[in-house]
Formats: structure tokens, C-alpha cells, sequence
């Protein structure tokens, strides 16, 4: 089968409003695929469908072949899903949240291999009060990697990291889709789905405007004789910023 | 394989470890669970005990010289039933304290007390109280008029035609602190089980903890069982630590089984633990949860004979409180520790908890709620 994601007209009404209003597209195995959109346009709603966490009203989703309407805990076992801002309960070691996380798939797991995946092995046996915004994503990330999903999905992952912190990150997600893993995230930030993504979809007021490469849809603008202002330099300021401050991790507080 | 009933238990049980194993990481949670119970325990224990024997605060003022006096005074000072204060010297002073109810009664022994006669020591004890102490005052006097007549009959050979003689029985019947400490046990269930997870859940849906949860194939039932399983541990360990403070300090007398007792009180704290599961697992956020907390707990807490007795309450009140939840649960403790019931004699209490059980769950399995 060509595509792990296939996603048919898929609907979802709040009240009056179509908050998803025939949403369709398909995602390769070991793709990243982005959707962008600005605030209320679906986004993030269309991603709590595919992940079993909202009803669907109508249309399909399906992973992998299996429904998600129909089979919603056969799903579950298919599919990683890193929150929006993740979360974990005081007084837990590292080790223990990878633990309880492949225990909720029913596995035992080596923990520390999950976290040596993520460059946290040193802190294994610290609290999960005590990392950083960044240290808190790549965990979040590898729990959501411990039962060997095909799907992992990633709401905003960066919102909030530094420069370096972010591009740390661009590397493990990078990796993910790398072991045939087809990743689905949403952002804010251009640059981020220009760098990351293989494929992005536009979406506005709950429908699709456009699906395509980044190149692609960069090119298809300039095709309509699109003309920034100013010229376009070589470097920008977070260029100028790496430069000058580096790509290692500042967190190691 | 994937839906193997071994893999479902294992879920549960790394969840029963891990939970159970930060709980005891977090003080603030051990002080609420085991400390604040143990606080109560110390405040109800002080106020009960000694409930047994009665004892008076007098001054002695002696005024009398005479080896009589002298003998009485050592006799008094020895005694269990009163005990002297002295630093009161002058009736002034012993008038001023009695005002305070600082002193129950004063005994003041004239300069005549205990001057020798032709026939023996004679003399007049005078006992003074205020009005706030009379029944002080009056039972002080009592007390002291047996003592005088049993020094009396050794000076004076006198026939006595009509005595009465009392016998203490050998049965024990309960103390005030061995009522109380039920009562307290139930507040303490109360506190693990209803208010833990009614607190806890919210702020996890707050953080989104319990949504990514929902994510995974986790089941609300294997979620609610590792909980259960936490808190019957922390309860018994609490509960343990009541029993010896209570043994140790405040002489609770624990005459039933113990292996009884404990499978008693793990079903009472899963029982009560439901209505904590179904408040805390319906509710979204913690100002939702907490006026309908309060409307569930404390009628239960004042009426199931938490601190006060249910015998004391007005019939048709204890004809409604018999069926709430805790009551079961407190007298099934009560009838275990302090008559030595099994649970074979307490299947009313045993029943009560099981049918409660399924509705609490039932309910709590409806409403509960990820996010």
C-alpha cells in the first residue's frame, strides 16, 4: 500500500459551524507531512480526529487500512501522539514515565534505550519536574515512540524553544520519519514546515487550500507573478543568531 | 496477543507500582493522607481520654496542726481521685481560681481538725465550690463523707444494719476514644479516598495528562484498578499507624482479628474510594468538583458517627444515616475492634458496603471522562 494515512471528506460540526468541513489528503509511510493554517482553522481538530480523541462526524479516516470510526482501539496501537504542551506528573524519574507509557500498551520496555534515543539518558533517574521546556518535548516524544507506532502525530511540537532547542528537535523528528514512521505536525512557523516538511497542506476556515511540497507551492506563487518587496538575502537573523551562538543544546542546567 | 488478558494486568500493576511509588515521594501528599488523619487521632485521643475515671483539681488549705491533719493531707495528695494544687495556700487565692474553674473545689481543714477528745480525734472538714462546680463539689463531698465514715467506724464500734456492697463486672464496655477512634478511621477513609482523588483527577485533566493517556489503549478500568490498588496500600499503612498510635498512647483495646479487620477495611476504602473516582473522574475542573464534594462528604462525615456518636442523634436521623455509605463502614470497624465480630456476624455492614459498591461504580464508570 502506497499511503499509511487516508483522509476522505472528513467532517466536523460544532453547533452551527463546520470547525472541519471536508478535509481530504493522504500521507506516505516515512513522510513528514505538515498541515499549517492560522488559529481556529481546523488544525488541530482534524489531528484529534485521526487520533481517535474526537467523534467524527463525517467522512473517513484510515490508518494503515484499519477504519479510525470503526476501530478506534486497533488504532490506538498504530498511532504516537505528541500533545501540544506535554505534561507529566510530579515525582516521576524519566525511566518511570517510558515505563508506564509502554506499560499502557500492555510492554515492558528498556527505558533507557527509549531515552538514549532522545540524548536524555543522563538525567534517567531525575524527576520530570526538573527539565526544560526542550527536555519535557524529546521526552514527550519518545513516549509516544514506545510501542513502535506507524503514525506519530505532533501538535506545535516547537512552540516556545529556542533556536537551538528547535533544531535539536527538527533532527529527532527527522530521525522518526527516517525509520519509516509517516510523522503528520502542525506549526506556526514557515520555516520550520520549509526545512521539515516533505509535503504541507494549507488549511483555512476548516477546508484545504492547497496541499503540496513547500517547493512546489513556492513556486506555484512566483508562477502567479508574486514579488516581495525586499530583496531576499542569503542569510536572515537566525542565521546570523546560530552563527553566533552555536547548535549545542543550552539545557543542561 | 494484542488484547491478552496477561498484557491488561500488567498495565494495571505498572501503573499500581509507579503511582504508589510517587505518592510516596511527595510529602505533602503522605502528610494529607496518613499526617492529618494522625492529627485528629492526637486531638480526639486527648479530649477522650481519662474519660474513665473522674478526677477533681482542689487547693488544700490546712490550717490545723495536729498529726491527724498532717496524715490526711499525704492521704489526699496520694490519691487518684483528686488531685491537689500546691501553689494555693490561702482560701483568697483558692476562691480566685475557683472563680477561673481553674480548681474544682477547695478543702480547707480548720485549726480545730483533728484535736484530740476523751473518745478520739474529732474534727469538721469544710469543702468549698462555686456555683459552676457544684456537681464538684457535691461528689467531692460525698467521697470525702465515705472516707470520714470508714475513719470513723475504726474510733467508733458501731453495728451497721443495712450495707451495700458493689461489684465491678469484668466486661468491657466502650470507652469514649474506643467510639471516637471508628469514627476517626472513617474520616481518615474519607480524606484518602474521596478527597485524594477528587483533587488529584482535575488537576491531571487540567494538564492534560489524563488525554494523553486517552491516546493510548489504556481502559478506564485498568486506570481505576491501579488507583484502587494504590490507595487500599496507603490506606492500610495509614490506618496501621492510627492503630498503634492509638494502641501505644491511647490504650485502644483491638479485640477482633486483625486479617479480618484489614479485608473489612480494604473493602470500605474501595467502596469510598468510587465516590472519590466518580467526583473527581466527572469533573472537568476543581471549582465544579468541589461544592458537590462538599454536599456528598459532610453529611456523610456528621452523620455516619465520624465524631459524634449515631445513638445520639434523633431516631429518624440515625434511620437515614444508616444506609449512607460510611455508616457501614465505621460500625463495621467498630464491631470488629472493640466486640471482636467476625465477618460472618457482620454481613448487614458487609452487605450495605457491596451494594453501595456497585451503585458508586456504575456511576463512576458512566462519568468518568478523559478530559
Amino acid at each position: 500500500m502506497e499511503y499509511m494515512i487516508e483522509v476522505k471528506g472528513l467532517k466536523k460540526r460544532y453547533g452551527d459551524r463546520m470547525a472541519v468541513d471536508g478535509v481530504s489528503f493522504s500521507v506516505k509511510k516515512g513522510e513528514i507531512f505538515g498541515i499549517l493554517g492560522p488559529n481556529g482553522a481546523g488544525k488541530t481538530t482534524t489531528l484529534e480526529m485521526m487520533e481517535t480523541l474526537r467523534t467524527i462526524d463525517g467522512g473517513s479516516v484510515t490508518i494503515d487500512g484499519i477504519d479510525v470510526k470503526s476501530n478506534p482501539r486497533a488504532i490506538k496501537y498504530l498511532i504516537g501522539v505528541q500533545p501540544q504542551t506535554p505534561a507529566f506528573q510530579d515525582k516521576s524519574r524519566l525511566t518511570e514515565v517510558i515505563e508506564l507509557f509502554a506499560a499502557a500498551y500492555g510492554e515492558r520496555v528498556d527505558a533507557m534505550a527509549f531515552l538514549r534515543d532522545v540524548d536524555l539518558e543522563d538525567k534517567a533517574k531525575s524527576y520530570v519536574e526538573n527539565l526544560s521546556g526542550g527536555q519535557k518535548q524529546r521526552l514527550s516524544i519518545t513516549t509516544a515512540l514506545v510501542h513502535g507506532p506507524k503514525v506519530f502525530f505532533l501538535d506545535e511540537p516547537t512552540t516556545g524553544l529556542d533556536p537551538q532547542a528547535r533544531r535539536h528537535l527538527w533532527e529527532l523528528i527527522e530521525k522518526v520519519r527516517d525509520k519509516g514512521i509517516s510523522v503528520i505536525m502542525t506549526t506556526h512557523y514557515m520555516d520550520e514546515a520549509e526545512m521539515l516538511c516533505d509535503r504541507i497542506a494549507v488549511m483555512d476556515n476548516g477546508k484545504i487550500v492547497a496541499i503540496d511540497t513547500p517547493k512546489n507551492l513556492i513556486k506555484q506563487l512566483l508562477q502567479r507573478g508574486f514579488k516581495k518587496e525586499q530583496e531576499v538575502e542569503q542569510a536572515n537573523l537566525e542565521d546570523v543568531f546560530i552563527d553566533l551562538t552555536g547548535k549545542d543544546l543550552r539545557e543542561d542546567v | 496477543m494484542r488484547f491478552s488478558i496477561k498484557k491488561q494486568l500488567l498495565t494495571v500493576w505498572m501503573f499500581f507500582i509507579i503511582n504508589t511509588k510517587r505518592f510516596f515521594r511527595d510529602r505533602l501528599a503522605i502528610f494529607f493522607s496518613i499526617g492529618f488523619p494522625l492529627i485528629f487521632l492526637f486531638v480526639f485521643g486527648g479530649l477522650n481520654s481519662g474519660g474513665g475515671d473522674i478526677s477533681f483539681n482542689v487547693a488544700l488549705i490546712n490550717q490545723s496542726q495536729s498529726d491527724f491533719a498532717g496524715q490526711f493531707e499525704t492521704q489526699l495528695k496520694d490519691s487518684d481521685i483528686v488531685s491537689v494544687n500546691e501553689e494555693v495556700t490561702t482560701i483568697d487565692d483558692a476562691r480566685d481560681r475557683m472563680s477561673r474553674s481553674e480548681l474544682d473545689a477547695t478543702i480547707v481543714l480548720p485549726d480545730t481538725f483533728g484535736a484530740l477528745t476523751e473518745t478520739g480525734p474529732t474534727g469538721n472538714a469544710q469543702v468549698i465550690f462555686t456555683q459552676n462546680n457544684a456537681q464538684s463539689g457535691a461528689a467531692l463531698t460525698s467521697i470525702l463523707d465515705q472516707q470520714f465514715a470508714a475513719i470513723n467506724s475504726e474510733f467508733v464500734d458501731t453495728s451497721v444494719p443495712f450495707t451495700v456492697t458493689s461489684e465491678q463486672l469484668n466486661e468491657r464496655s466502650l470507652s469514649a476514644f474506643d467510639y471516637a477512634f471508628a469514627g476517626l478511621l472513617g474520616f481518615a477513609i474519607i480524606g484518602m479516598g474521596i478527597f485524594g482523588p477528587m483533587n488529584v483527577f482535575p488537576e491531571l485533566k487540567k494538564m492534560g495528562i489524563l488525554r494523553r493517556l486517552s491516546t493510548t489503549p489504556l481502559r478506564v478500568w485498568q486506570y481505576f484498578l491501579a488507583t484502587m490498588m494504590g490507595q487500599a496500600v496507603i490506606g492500610i499503612i495509614g490506618i496501621a499507624i492510627m492503630f498503634i498510635v492509638a494502641i501505644a498512647v491511647f490504650n485502644l483495646e483491638m479485640v477482633g482479628n486483625w486479617f479480618e479487620l484489614g479485608l473489612f477495611i480494604v473493602l470500605g476504602i474501595t467502596m469510598i474510594l468510587g465516590i472519590g473516582l466518580a467526583l473527581g473522574g466527572w469533573a472537568k475542573n476543581e471549582r465544579q468538583v468541589a461544592p458537590l464534594g462538599n454536599i456528598i462528604v459532610f453529611p456523610m462525615l456528621f452523620l455516619s458517627g465520624t465524631f459524634f456518636p449515631r445513638f445520639l442523634m434523633p431516631e429518624w436521623v440515625q434511620g437515614i444515616s444508616t444506609y449512607l455509605p460510611l455508616t457501614p463502614v465505621i460500625d463495621g470497624i467498630r464491631l470488629i475492634t472493640t466486640e471482636g465480630r467476625h465477618l460472618i456476624e457482620i454481613l448487614p455492614q458487609l452487605g450495605l458496603i457491596g451494594i453501595w459498591m456497585v451503585v458508586i461504580y456504575i456511576i463512576a464508570f458512566r462519568v468518568f471522562r478523559w478530559e
